[in-house]
């Protein structure tokens, strides 16, 4: 039996020291504010998540960089708190919570996905906690009556609604047969709500409903119904690795259909990967570089593009520029509460209304920000060289929407 | 004897003081708890029986689903609950929530019991790689299933009920989780501890040694090694269950039916700890959790590499795990005789 005293004082001094080694830390520590996020490094969003890093991380150097956050008469600076959530909504939770009660932070910032800010909502909603996130779109995030949760991005059934609008007017107004295909995750989901719901108001049809597997790397069944029964428009959905296998596999099996409407274009670099094989499909973006908005940290969105291409050495995904703008959501929210109460915190942070290079910014009472559309825009090739060209909505398209899309034998 | 009671005693005195010892640490001490729960359950086949099952992550996504349906189920209507990603919002009564809690959490252990009593009959007829292939088969395909079901909210999973508003705080909320956490551990550790001393556990490993023996001898396995993944299923039904509740967001193959985190970690655990043996499971929950949750503060992004890393070191330097090392270094505290004079006895060979 000593023995087993032995392994259990062994155990016992183990997780003491554990306890020793994670020192509850408080929200503010010296001139510092620290802030807690979970972001996906490993996993199937470890793409985005990487994105949401480093637009957060670009933030907080530029806001410490030009003075830092004024509270009190007292220049504070921004730190945050990582972990890796995997991608893994469980996971999301645990550290949610572990953030909040092990690490003693106070301030949130929010995961890359909506599944993942799902689960986390709830956690830092019951601990009131106050959690800007960028990267959270999904609808029902804003009907649950969460008091500490502010989205700086459009929600996710506002994706592609736009996109069934314009097919229906390129139909000279009538209605039009959808084919779509979405990824079985919570964003994906919501953005099919949207489509749904746009085909009802419009009288569309919807031929072909197909749901995919997670970590989508073949949708060949629904392009060779797509094949076989000629829709107007296809809507495919699921996040980065959908978006490439759906003009992989497109091109591949030479599908023509009039309009591609899809989401992530930018996140998965498509008209870099793909080339010409991407020319005309049509993405939804929470934010575009060429877009006229502008703020005193970062400029504008041409400005941000070249900063940010020179810190990583990639051009930012709208992703990271959401991400960008939570930090200076919170900039602004501490200066205007001028305390460091959460409470207080939270009631400055529902004031909200401001603009930042990624676009205006302010919130309902369900923490949505209602300030800003949503922008859709084509690949484009001159030449060899692809890029994204904003089509839609007519105040920033700098290029006409091309449709149909050319049959694969003329291009 | 004596010494045994000290021993217990001291351990469930020390399970019932830590909320208050390390009060931050309640969530991760009671994920410990399931950890150990999964691992003492998974070494009744994969260690006792010799059936390596990667399949009772099966049970763990049933019993999550099932007592947060029930939960809902009797005071709302679900289907409303989940719908559109879960948009509409219900508020259980404290009474409610506690009465479907109970509810939920006794049919989260009864179904995945009777699921595993009806697929076993065909699944355990199966041996060897065979076995372990087809049970990885099942906790994929129910993944995807559920991912498919709209009424649990498929793809895009649903909340469990979140704490009812007017009792306590998140402190009571996660003490709450912490006990029952704690008492189905114990309950789980004390019924094997029983069974094992019982003909039962006499035949589960009568089957590990030599199953066509244990047969040709009158032993009926098919029913010893259902009744073993019934139990099994009953206890890691009833711990999917908690495990709901406590997240609070059920997400079809990555909280749920988590082949790939839990699914691996049951199996991980016990192999760690030490296969076959009572404590070995135990120890090597305790271990696993301690060494994952250091590795992620400090080699964020890298965790899955030093995690694997110990693995290789396990498997080189403690093949039999944490409990199978002591027990070739000290095999007289397991009840081991050894033969002093036999033992430095000089072997000659002819």
């Amino acid at each position: 039996m000593d023995l087993f005293k032995k392994i259990f004082s062994i155990f016992a001094a183990i997780s003491f020291f554990v306890s020793l080694a994670l020192p509850a830390q408080a929200k503010v520590e010296g001139d510092t504010i620290i802030l807690g996020a979970a972001v996906s490094l490993t996993g199937k969003y470890s793409t985005n998540g990487e994105h949401t890093q480093n637009g957060y991380n670009m933030a907080v150097q530029r806001i410490n960089d030009m003075g830092g956050v004024t509270v009190g008469g007292k220049s504070y600076k921004f730190d945050i708190i990582y972990y890796d959530d995997e991608s893994d909504s469980g996971r999301a939770a645990q550290l949610a919570e572990r953030l909040i009660k092990q690490d003693g932070v106070q301030y949130m910032l929010g995961p890359y996905s909506s599944g993942l800010t799902k689960a986390m909502a709830p956690v830092t909603e019951e601990n009131q906690i106050p959690m800007v996130e960028a990267n959270g779109a999904s609808r029902s995030l804003f009907t649950k009556g969460y008091k500490y949760l502010f989205a700086v991005l459009s929600a996710a059934n506002q994706y592609l609604e736009v996109a069934i609008d314009l097919a229906v007017e390129k139909n000279g107004g009538n209605p039009v047969n959808i084919a779509m295909a979405f990824e079985q995750d919570a964003f994906s989901q919501d953005v099919r709500i949207g489509v749904v719901e746009a085909a009802e108001r419009t009288g569309s049809t919807i031929i072909i409903d197909d749901k995919l597997p997670k970590e989508l790397n073949d949708m060949a069944a629904t392009l060779a119904k797509v094949k076989a029964t000629k829709p107007d428009v296809l809507v495919v959905s699921g996040h980065s690795k959908g978006a490439l296998t759906a003009i992989r596999q497109i091109s591949e099996m030479k599908v023509d259909i009039p309009m591609l409407a899809m989401t992530h274009c930018d996140a998965s670099k498509l008209a870099k990967q793909h080339g010409k094989n991407s020319e005309y499909a049509l993405c939804a973006a929470q934010w575009h570089k060429t877009l006229s908005y502008s703020d005193s940290f970062f400029g504008d969105g041409q400005q941000f593009d070249k900063d940010f291409n020179d810190m990583f050495g990639y051009a930012p995904p709208y992703q990271a520029a959401e991400s960008a703008a939570a930090l200076l959501v919170y900039k602004a929210a501490f200066e205007r509460a001028n305390s460091f109460d959460k409470e207080k915190v939270r009631d400055a942070l529902a004031q909200t209304d401001m603009q930042t290079f990624y676009g205006n910014i302010k919130f309902n009472d369900t923490g949505q920000n209602i300030a800003k559309p949503m922008v859709l825009f084509q690949v484009r090739c001159e030449g060899d060289v692809c890029a994204n060209r904003v089509v839609a909505p007519t105040k920033w398209a700098s290029h006409e929407l091309v449709h149909p899309i050319p049959s694969w034998s003329t291009r | 004897m004596n010494n045994k009671i000290i021993f217990y005693g001291l351990i469930v005195a020390f399970g019932l003081v830590v909320p208050f010892l390390f009060p931050a640490f309640k969530l991760q001490i009671s994920i410990m708890l399931i950890l150990i729960i999964l691992s003492l359950t998974w070494d009744v086949q994969g260690g006792q029986m010799g059936y390596n099952t990667f399949g009772n992550i099966l049970f763990f996504g049933l019993g999550m689903y099932i007592c947060s349906s029930f939960q809902i189920g009797l005071f709302f209507p679900l289907a409303e609950w989940t719908a559109s990603g879960g948009e509409k919002t219900f508020v259980h009564t404290p009474t409610q929530f506690f009465q479907g809690f109970a509810v939920g959490l006794v049919l989260s252990g009864i179904i995945p019991a009777l699921v595993a009593a009806l697929i076993g009959y065909g699944i355990l007829g199966l041996r060897g790689h065979y076995f372990a292939i087809c049970t990885l088969g099942l906790g994929i395909a129910a993944g995807e299933l559920a991912g498919g079901i709209e009424l649990v909210g498929a793809g895009q999973g649903m909340t469990s009920p979140p704490w009812p508003k007017g009792i306590g705080d998140t402190e009571l909320r996660s003490e709450f989780f912490y006990y029952i956490c704690f008492t189905l551990m114990v309950c789980t550790f004390l019924f094997l501890r029983w069974a094992y001393t019982t003909r039962f556990g006499l035949v589960l490993n009568a089957i590990r040694d030599n199953e066509d023996k244990a047969e040709a001898m009158g032993i009926n396995t098919m029913r010893y090694k259902i009744t073993g993944w019934v139990v099994s299923a009953f206890f890691v039904g009833m711990a999917g269950g908690l495990m709901g509740n406590m997240i609070g967001y059920i997400e079809p193959v990555e909280t749920a039916f988590a082949g790939r985190t839990f699914g691996v970690f049951m199996v991980l655990m016990a192999i760690l700890g030490g296969k076959g043996t009572l404590w070995g499971p135990v120890i090597g929950a305790v271990a696993f959790h301690i060494f994952k949750e250091g590795f992620w503060i400090f080699f964020l992004g890298w965790q899955y590499v030093a995690l694997g890393a110990l693995i290789v070191i396990v498997v080189i330097f403690f093949p039999e795990g944490i409990m199978g090392w002591f027990r070739e270094k000290y095999p007289e505290r397991f009840g081991e005789v050894i033969d002093e004079e036999d033992r430095k006895a000089e072997v000659k060979l002819n």
